[in-house]
């Protein structure tokens, strides 16, 4: 095995072209994901660690939006000066395993990873993410609902880094919230979450993102919710969340919960983080 | 007085000083050795090979490819594994169970050692015992408490609990005015030492010795030299230091076995620990129950009958029981008691003793029936408690040593608020609109002794040396029984050598039954005890002493001075005594046990009174513990904040019980789902909140010369009844099986 760390984005990129199946790289950060996803098996690969590459850490205003760099971890999300629309990923931020793994695990590892209790996800959905892959044979960008496809499955193709999510431009009273449904107050895998990003006029919302994790195979936007709730005030706002607008889900049971209490719990969930983020209880 | 210990002529609670562990720095610090620290010349790492099917028989195993992985020096399987001298499927000592040592290729529980590879490193191990790749004829596992048909086991020992019964069942039940009919369970648990069970072996000869942790370090020799053929002084176990044991360190376990015997069969020292996966397998259990609790009560409240039936799962091959029904032997005044069990086998490992075993599941659905019980009658639960409380042992009509439950109730009331609770449950809320409960248990675990010997050295230089072989795993025994050495010395802390944890030392007998204090540590005393009355002999038959002719009786060791009782201004430093006698060592021995009159005279109880608040969330069903206080009365407390410690640990384990511990099986393949600290929870800090404990003063004349009773277990019983129904008070659902989860409250919404 060989543990590559290069500093620069052209020799990351070169260890990886060409390499797609022979011997296969494997990109990490934190590696706070890969490595116990390894069990017992000796690994026999390389490893590709991309927090040393220059650029790749930190967030940054870029135009009229936000550059989160592919090596950024949770905790300099935490630690970041970001308006009000980013305080739901601040809180998700606060959730993501223990503060250990929040200081080495990454924002853009925890969207590679793909599982479907990833609690950087919802968060990113409503903040209307987009991913951008680097190959030697280009940049290109993906909206984060495309980048995702599946239970742990990526439109990342082998030669490809995440070196970077830009989160688009954000009407200048958005907000955002978060809230985590687990069996134990910290050190949980969830066993639903809601993140959501509004932006309100005179006390009614004008925009409305809502993003469900770990009810469906990869967190989803609800649409139906979100079209509803444009002009609501916070009563009919919580009125208007109905498990009819959340048909898109498709929890299942499993070792954290069942699935007729994820379809429960997302519907007050949503409630409390349209409650938190309108009475402006969400604080990142 | 010393300053050490109290020494009053009877001790109360809390006579001790809150002294500091004395490990506490050499933890910290990272210059504790445990047993898998040792890494002596030569040495081979063992990797087992854990099967991952539950039932059947392995048919393949793939030794050239291991073998041919650098690094790998032996594969170990059925086929060469050397002879045993002592037969891992008999039963020829106590705590003997039966094992998996490579006897054969069955397999009868999912992670049992299939086999074991040496090798030079631990990766090369590591990667020999994957190449080994087995292939099974696999068998559909028998799961659950309906997995096969239930059995009565023999009674006897530990894990064969019989039935008990007092007075007249039918007649109890007939003349009850109102009853309850209700059955609670509990799954499997898994013990779960921060430190995994390992092992280094070394043998030189006919002679091993083992770096392991042990809580029966001299007792376990004799048991490893069964298997191996040698003596018992032939083995050689050194155990400063355990991360924790909680029952399954008492237990002699197949892999263990395994690294000893490939130590000897390749004559290099082999070091075996097990991962944290492979902690859910060979190393014990507590077994799941299903406990059918009927309790009946008169027009006056007072109980007729308390009937508690028990059905627990052990294995195929051995048998363990947890004995769950006997928690409700020796707490309540019922006119009637039975207590019975029967077992079920399923394709799981043995179970085996873990912290409270019995007590605790029975606990748990006994303090959560009274509840019920309480709530039907229409009385408050602690009213209900008090009007059934036992002035004598019930059944045996025994006097207790003592019983502050009493106080135990009152002060822990008190310190909760307990007053003014209203009975009806989803009365209160709190200002965030959460369901706010409270719930109580009475906690109630017995204070055996076993057997224990001690040395105990004045050295001419003044100073003290004193020895057993007790077992530390983190309580704090090298600290608390030093205190009860020095004080029988009559040394401060600092003048006094502490050896212990290796074999070569008495018997400190096991460190388990909540026991090891006052076993240990009576052994100390006496030791100490035995050393000054030598000292004093040469002193007051000296005529050059001030004590000459003080006599014997008339002599009190204080701060290394002998002091006339009756003159404190005629004293003696013991190291002018012991350097005028010639300077040779004075020697003191002492032991510690239970006589069998002392036993029968009487019932010998450590007691507790939990109350438990919980909060609800209404909608999303998340239940958090807000505040638990504990009121315990142990006899003398020795140590005031490790004893407090304990207590809190064992409420810890409570909450864990009750809201977060369970080894879901997969019914399919007879492996465990979640067998890792991920998926098996147990609470974290974060939950752990409003927890205060109690120590309630308590004299006890009877239960050992030092009036100890033990603090290691009893926080677990009381406490997951309290918090079941704290939980009920704050829902209106009744919840009859732990863990209580979010979906379980959703019927009751």
């Amino acid at each position: 095995m060989s543990y590559l760390t290069p500093t620069t984005l052209d020799a990351a990129l070169g260890a990886l072209s060409g390499r797609d199946t022979e011997a296969p790289v494997s990109v990490i950060a934190g590696g706070t994901d890969w490595f116990p996803a390894q069990g017992e098996r000796a690994y026999n690969g390389t490893l590709l660690d991309v927090t040393r590459v220059e650029g790749m850490r930190g967030v940054s205003a870029v135009g009229t939006g936000w550059r989160i760099g592919g090596a950024t971890t949770w905790s300099d999300i935490l630690h970041a000066d970001l308006p009000p629309a980013f305080d739901g990923l601040k809180l998700a931020a606060r959730e993501v395993g223990s503060v250990q793994i929040q200081n080495a695990g990454t924002v853009a590892g925890n969207i590679c990873n793909a599982s479907p209790a990833a609690d950087g996800v919802p968060p990113l959905l409503s903040l209307d993410a987009e991913v951008e892959l680097t190959s030697t044979r280009g940049v290109r960008r993906l909206v984060l609902a495309e980048f995702i496809t599946g239970v742990r499955k990526t439109a990342r193709a082998a030669d490809e880094i995440v070196t970077a999510l830009y989160i688009p431009a954000l009407s200048a009273g958005a907000r955002g919230g978060f809230t985590k449904i687990g069996g134990r107050k910290y050190l949980v895998i969830s066993v639903a979450m809601v993140g959501a990003v509004l932006t309100l006029s005179g006390g009614r919302i004008a925009t409305a993102r809502i993003t469900v994790g770990s009810a469906s195979p990869v967190a989803l936007r609800m649409g139906d919710l979100e079209n509803a709730l444009v002009g609501a005030d916070l009563a009919e706002a919580l009125e208007r969340v109905t498990p009819e607008r959340l048909a898109a889900l498709s929890p299942i049971s499993d070792i954290r919960g069942s699935a007729e209490f994820r379809g429960e719990a997302v519907v007050e969930a949503i409630r409390r983080t349209l409650t938190q983020i309108m009475k402006g209880q969400a604080h990142g | 007085m010393s300053d050490i210990l109290a020494l009053a002529p009877r001790f109360g609670s809390n006579s001790g000083q809150s002294l500091t562990r004395r490990d506490g720095v050499a933890k910290v610090t990272g210059t504790a050795t445990f047993a898998a620290d040792n890494h002596p010349d030569g040495l081979l790492y063992a990797v087992y090979v854990p099967a991952t099917i539950a039932r059947g028989t392995v048919t393949h195993l793939d030794v050239a490819a291991a073998k041919a992985h650098p690094g790998v020096v032996e594969v170990i399987t059925p086929e060469n594994r050397p002879p045993l001298a002592g037969d891992p499927d008999s039963k020829p000592f106590m705590f003997a169970f039966r094992f998996e040592a490579l006897q054969n290729n069955t397999v009868r529980y999912a992670n049992q050692p299939i086999a074991l590879v040496l090798a030079e490193t631990f990766e090369a191990a590591t990667e020999g015992a994957r190449l080994l790749n087995p292939l099974y004829d696999a068998q559909q596992p028998r799961m659950g408490l309906d997995g096969d048909a239930p059995f009565t086991p023999e009674s006897g020992g530990l894990g064969l609990p019989g039935t008990t019964v007092h007075g007249d069942i039918d007649a109890g039940h007939a003349a009850s005015a109102q009853d309850i009919d209700v059955t609670y369970e509990t799954p499997e648990q898994y013990h779960n030492a921060m430190e995994t069970h390992a092992v280094v072996a070394q043998w030189n000869g006919d002679h091993v010795t083992l770096d392991i942790p042990s809580q029966a370090i001299v007792m376990q020799r004799g048991a490893f030299g069964y298997y191996f053929g040698i003596p018992p002084e032939n083995v050689t176990i050194r155990s400063p230091y355990l991360g924790g044991g909680f029952g399954s360190k008492a237990i002699i376990n197949g892999p263990q076995i395994l690294a000893i015997l490939a130590a000897r069969m390749t004559g290099r020292p082999v070091k075996l620990m097990l991962s944290r996966d492979q902690m859910f397998g060979p190393s014990g259990h507590r077994g799941a129950t299903r406990q059918r609790l009927r309790i009946g009560i008169d027009t006056d409240h007072r109980m007729t009958v308390l009937d508690h039936n028990s059905l627990a799962t052990t294995s195929t091959f051995d048998t363990f029981v947890e004995s769950a029904a006997n928690a409700s032997q020796g707490l309540y005044a019922a006119g009637a008691l039975r207590s019975a069990h029967q077992g079920v086998r399923i394709d799981a490992g043995t179970p085996g003793p873990v912290r409270a075993p019995g007590e605790a599941p029975g606990s748990a659905a006994l303090e959560c029936a009274m509840d019920e019980m309480a709530y039907k009658a229409g009385i408050d639960p602690l009213e209900f408690r008090l009007k059934n409380y036992a002035e004598t042992e019930p059944g045996t009509g025994k006097p207790y040593s003592s019983k502050a439950l009493r106080d135990c109730y009152a002060q822990g009331a008190a310190r909760f608020g307990w007053a003014g609770r209203p009975l009806a449950p989803r009365q209160m809320t709190d200002e965030n609109g959460m369901l706010v409960g409270w719930g109580m248990g009475t906690a109630l675990f017995a204070a055996p002794m076993f057997a224990a010997q001690a040395r105990a050295v004045l050295r001419p230089d003044g100073t003290g040396l004193v020895e057993t072989a007790a077992s530390d795993m983190g309580q704090g025994a090298w600290t608390a029984l030093a205190q009860i050495a020095a004080d029988s010395l009559g040394l401060p802390m600092d003048r006094i050598e502490f050896r212990s944890g290796t074999s070569d030392l008495p018997d400190a007998g096991i460190a388990g039954g909540s026991a090891h204090t006052a076993t240990a540590g009576g052994a100390l005393h006496a030791a100490g005890t035995d050393a000054i009355r030598r000292l004093a002999e040469l002193a007051t038959g000296d005529p050059d002493s001030p004590l000459y002719g003080a006599g014997n009786a008339g002599v009190i060791a204080r701060d290394g001075r002998l002091h006339a009782r009756d003159d404190d201004t005629r004293s003696e430093s013991f190291a002018d005594i012991i350097t005028r006698a010639g300077g040779a060592e004075v020697e003191g021995k002492g032991s510690a046990s239970r006589t069998a009159e002392a036993s029968a005279a009487h019932a010998m109880y450590s007691h507790g009174a939990v109350f438990a608040e919980v909060k609800v969330d209404p909608d999303l069903f998340q239940i958090r513990v807000t505040r638990l206080v504990g009121a315990f009365a142990a006899g003398r407390i020795i140590n005031p904040k490790l004893t407090e410690s304990q207590l809190m640990g064992g409420m810890i384990w409570g909450i864990s019980f009750a809201l977060h511990e369970e080894a879901r099986f997969d019914q399919r393949t007879g492996r465990i789902m979640n067998a890792d600290l991920a998926g098996y929870h147990i609470p974290v800090n974060a939950d752990v909140s409003g927890l205060e404990v109690i120590t309630v003063h308590e004299d006890d004349p009877h239960v050992n010369p030092l009036g100890i009773k033990g603090v290691g277990e009893i926080g677990i019983t009381g406490t997951v009844g309290a918090i079941g129904n704290a939980i009920w008070h704050a829902t209106g659902t009744r919840v009859r099986h732990f863990p209580i989860r979010i979906p379980d409250l959703l019927t009751g919404a």
